[in-house]
C-alpha cells in the first residue's frame, strides 16, 4: 500500500477527532449538573487518548505514545473520586 | 510484502471505522436531553472510539517500516492503552451513574418507566 495515502488519511482523521473534542468541550462547559462535566471530560480524555497516539504515527516518533497509558489511568481515578464524593461528601482517605 | 498490506489495510480500516463512532459520540452528547442518555452516547465512543482505533494504530505501526525499531514500543503502548480502556471505562461510568442516580443528582425528566425506583434506596427523588 502506498505510505503517501497512509499518511494523508492518518491527517484527515486526526482533524476528524479534533472537531468531536470540539464538540465534548462545548458539552464540558455548558453542562448543567456535575455528572454531565465529568462524564464530557471522560470522553473528551479516552479521545485524547486516541489523539496521542495517531500524532505519534503522524509525526513519526513513537515516544509521543508514552503519556496515553498515565492519561486513561488518571481519569479513571478522577471517575471514582467524584462518584465517591456525590455519594459520602467526602474525598475519602 | 503480503503481510505488510494486510495490516495496514485492517488497521486503517479499524481508524476509519472509529473516527465514524467517535464523531456519532460527540454529537449525541451535545444534542441528547439527559445524563442517563448522553452516559449511553459516552460509552459509543469509549468502546467502538477508543478501543478500536487503538488497535488500528497498533497494526498499522507494525505495517510501517520506516518508524525504525521503535515502532513495536507505539504498537504496544497502544494494545495496552486499548486493553485499560477496555476494563476501566465501563466501571468508571457505571459507578458515576450509581452516583448519580442514588443522589438525584442528575434530572430523569424525559421517562416513561423507573423499574428502579421503589427497589433502590434513594431511588425515589423529592
Amino acid at each position: 500500500m502506498d505510505i503517501d495515502v497512509i499518511y494523508s488519511v492518518i491527517g484527515i482523521v486526526i482533524s476528524v477527532y479534533l472537531l468531536s473534542s470540539i464538540l465534548y468541550i462545548i458539552r464540558l462547559v455548558k453542562g448543567p449538573t456535575i455528572p454531565d462535566r465529568i462524564l464530557a471530560l471522560d470522553a473528551l480524555s479516552y479521545d485524547l487518548s486516541v489523539f496521542i497516539a495517531l500524532l505519534a504515527l503522524f509525526l513519526r516518533r513513537p515516544i509521543v505514545a508514552s503519556g496515553l497509558i498515565a492519561l486513561t489511568l488518571w481519569i479513571h481515578a478522577l471517575d471514582l473520586y467524584v462518584s465517591k464524593y456525590i455519594e459520602a461528601k467526602e474525598m475519602g482517605d | 510484502m503480503v503481510v505488510d498490506t494486510v495490516l495496514s489495510i485492517v488497521g486503517l480500516t479499524a481508524i476509519i471505522v472509529g473516527a465514524f463512532f467517535d464523531i456519532v459520540s460527540a454529537i449525541g452528547v451535545l444534542k441528547l436531553p439527559n445524563f442517563f442518555t448522553r452516559i449511553h452516547a459516552v460509552t459509543i465512543g469509549a468502546i467502538g472510539g477508543s478501543v478500536l482505533p487503538l488497535i488500528g494504530v497498533a497494526l498499522l505501526s507494525l505495517a510501517l517500516e520506516d518508524l525504525g525499531v521503535h515502532r513495536f514500543y507505539l504498537a504496544g503502548t497502544s494494545i495496552a492503552g486499548a486493553v485499560l480502556i477496555l476494563i476501566l471505562a465501563p466501571t468508571g461510568a457505571h459507578s458515576l451513574a450509581k452516583a448519580a442516580y442514588i443522589m438525584c443528582q442528575a434530572p430523569r425528566k424525559p421517562l416513561l418507566y423507573d423499574a428502579l425506583e421503589n427497589k433502590v434506596e434513594g431511588g425515589l427523588c423529592q
